[in-house]
């Protein structure tokens, strides 16, 4: 079992997966680069922590012993003695490959990396690395720390040894590990595409509005939001690099196709929620 | 119950009012169960009578192969069978009174396509019925170009009087949910035929990272294989493209069984 865990980039994500981490008892070593956001991160987690221990759901010993188990790293030399490294730095393959090497050098060579890649292919971020098999993926959901699923990523040469580690792992932290191959999208992303990719295809042909798609996926599927309101909480821009990051993945597939609503609306600036404009218009007052 | 709404009030009428429903079960039994506990007398039959048939909560349903006179409302609930539904809807455009409406099952064929079938075209409204489906306050209903305002609105009438509202889409193959949901299912088969994961961890993966109410596996069972292709199957003779090219194993499973139940 790992005992220390490193994580790269101080993010949203890396911060989230710290926390994780760090509650099932687990020393965490969280690196990034920059300085301020390793900063931020750190807060980040004490802010969460702070509103557990409010709402009754950690002591405040837990919290303090919870934070002393997290260390702030500034250099890539003091992760050397992890058995695990998950990095969750920027979706960019040249930005991951090119940290896989470094993490090579500056790990034993029995410590698993992990990638929380989203989009890309594990295989491709472990090809720079001269074992390849002790790289993995592993899948975190946005919130980790409510996010129950992981997807265990297998790259073409992982070991099944490293697999297994990585799944008792998982379960070690509290989450729930599917094994997934490296295909694009993995799993979550690719069967989730049709709930967008139809609707945008549905509004496109006027079978029905925005309002009536949304309501009849509710009430009759039993979906928790619509695919467009979900689409202007993730962002379109995201979610529309999303599909068509698969569809050229795919050479092409016409399932994974992106809507030209989507480029429209990205073009123009309407992005959903964050810009206040999307499928639906977000005005404070109206 | 939800009965007693005011709209209720104008449904007095359709509430005492004799139904009759043809088609595939189980969506005849879950349309007659509901027709039946809210007063309504319904008349039933099945492309293949089940064996035996299955005994109803309510009482005021009967097995009937003919069709009774002074029926209100006929509802014709195929998917899976073209000839069997030309024959169900050519039946009931026959036997009921003109002013009756067809409730008819639109989301293999589309509700024009299949009032192209009947004399009496004006009579015939699209529905979204697959299984299941019956137990959400909500349907979608199809109109065509041939139907007039108060044939939807008698359709209305019906739903309120079932205690569910309507809304009205484009009369399309697929409608809205059977489309998107059979899509996600589609290509979760898709995943399964890839080696992307096992078809136990596609549901918990989709359920827990997606937050779907359900895993499209387990989803496409609720529903049945047979229903879920069909719908499939017809949206990649409408639409004619890749796009809504069928999964060879879903296809395969839903002639030979649902073998992933047993891993």
């Amino acid at each position: 079992m790992f005992k220390h865990v490193g994580i790269v980039g101080a993010g949203t994500m890396g911060s989230g997966i710290a926390q994780v981490v760090a509650l099932s008892k687990i020393d965490v070593a969280l690196y990034d680069v920059n300085d301020t956001l390793l900063r931020q991160g750190i807060e980040r987690i004490r802010a969460d922590f702070r509103k557990a221990v409010e709402r009754g759901k950690l002591t405040q010993e837990q919290l303090t012993e919870t934070m002393e188990r997290i260390r702030s790293r500034t250099s890539l030399s003091e992760l050397t003695s992890c058995d695990l490294i998950i990095e969750a730095v920027i979706e960019d393959l040249r930005v991951k490959k090119d940290l896989f090497k470094h993490l090579e050098q500056n790990s034993k060579a029995t410590t698993v990396l992990a990638t929380n890649t989203s989009s890309l292919s594990v295989s491709s971020i472990a090809s720079g690395v001269s074992k390849q098999e002790r790289v993995i993926g592993m899948h975190f959901f946005n919130p980790a720390q409510t996010m129950k699923l992981i997807e265990v990523i297998r790259g073409e040469q992982t070991s099944e040894a490293v697999v297994s580690s990585a799944i008792e792992f998982v379960k070690h932290i509290g989450k729930i590990p599917v094994r997934v191959k490296d295909t694009p999208g993995f799993v979550v992303n690719r069967v989730a595409r049709p709930f967008y990719g139809e609707a945008l295809r549905l509004l496109g042909e006027n079978v029905a509005s925005v309002e009536q798609i949304d309501r009849i996926t509710k009430v009759i599927g039993g979906f928790a939001m619509g695919p467009f309101e979900l689409m202007d909480l993730i962002g379109i821009d995201v979610n529309f690099s999303v599909t068509q990051s698969m569809y050229e993945q795919y050479f092409g597939e016409p399932r994974y196709r992106p809507h030209p609503i989507q480029k429209r609306m990205v073009e123009s600036g309407m992005l959903g929620k964050k810009t206040k404009r999307g499928f639906y218009v977000y005005d404070d007052k109206i | 119950m939800a009965q007693k709404t005011k709209e209720n009030s104008s449904t007095a009428e359709l509430a005492k009012a004799k139904v009759y429903i043809i088609g595939e079960t189980p969506m005849v039994e879950e349309y007659t169960e509901l027709c039946a506990s809210r007063g309504y007398d319904v008349f039933v039959a099945w492309n293949d009578p089940p064996n035996p048939v299955r005994k109803f909560n309510s009482s005021g349903v009967k097995p009937s192969t003919t069709i009774p006179s002074g029926v209100s409302i006929g509802l014709e609930l195929s998917n899976t069978n073209t000839e069997q539904k030309k024959k169900n809807l050519e039946k009931l455009d026959k036997s009921l009174p003109p002013t009756a409406p067809i409730l008819s099952s639109s989301v293999t064929i589309s509700a024009t396509e299949q009032s192209s079938w009947i004399v009496q075209k004006h009579r015939l409204v699209g529905i979204g019925a697959l299984p299941t489906f019956v137990e959400k306050r909500l349907v979608e209903v199809a109109p065509t170009v041939f139907s007039p305002t108060e044939t939807v609105e008698v359709v209305r009438r019906f739903y309120v009087s079932l205690g569910k509202e309507i809304e009205l889409v484009q009369d399309r193959v697929g409608m809205v949910l059977p489309r998107i949901l059979c899509q996600i299912i589609n290509e979760s088969i898709f995943a399964v035929t890839d080696d992307v994961a096992t078809p136990k961890d596609i549901d918990a993966a989709m359920k827990l990272g997606a937050n779907h109410p359900f895993g499209p596996i387990e989803w496409a069972e609720k529903i049945g294989i047979k229903q879920v292709c069909a719908v499939l199957v017809a949206l990649h003779n409408d639409l004619n493209e890749d796009r809504y090219r069928v999964s060879p194993l879903l296809k395969q499973m839903s002639i030979a069984g649902e073998w992933w139940k047993s891993q």
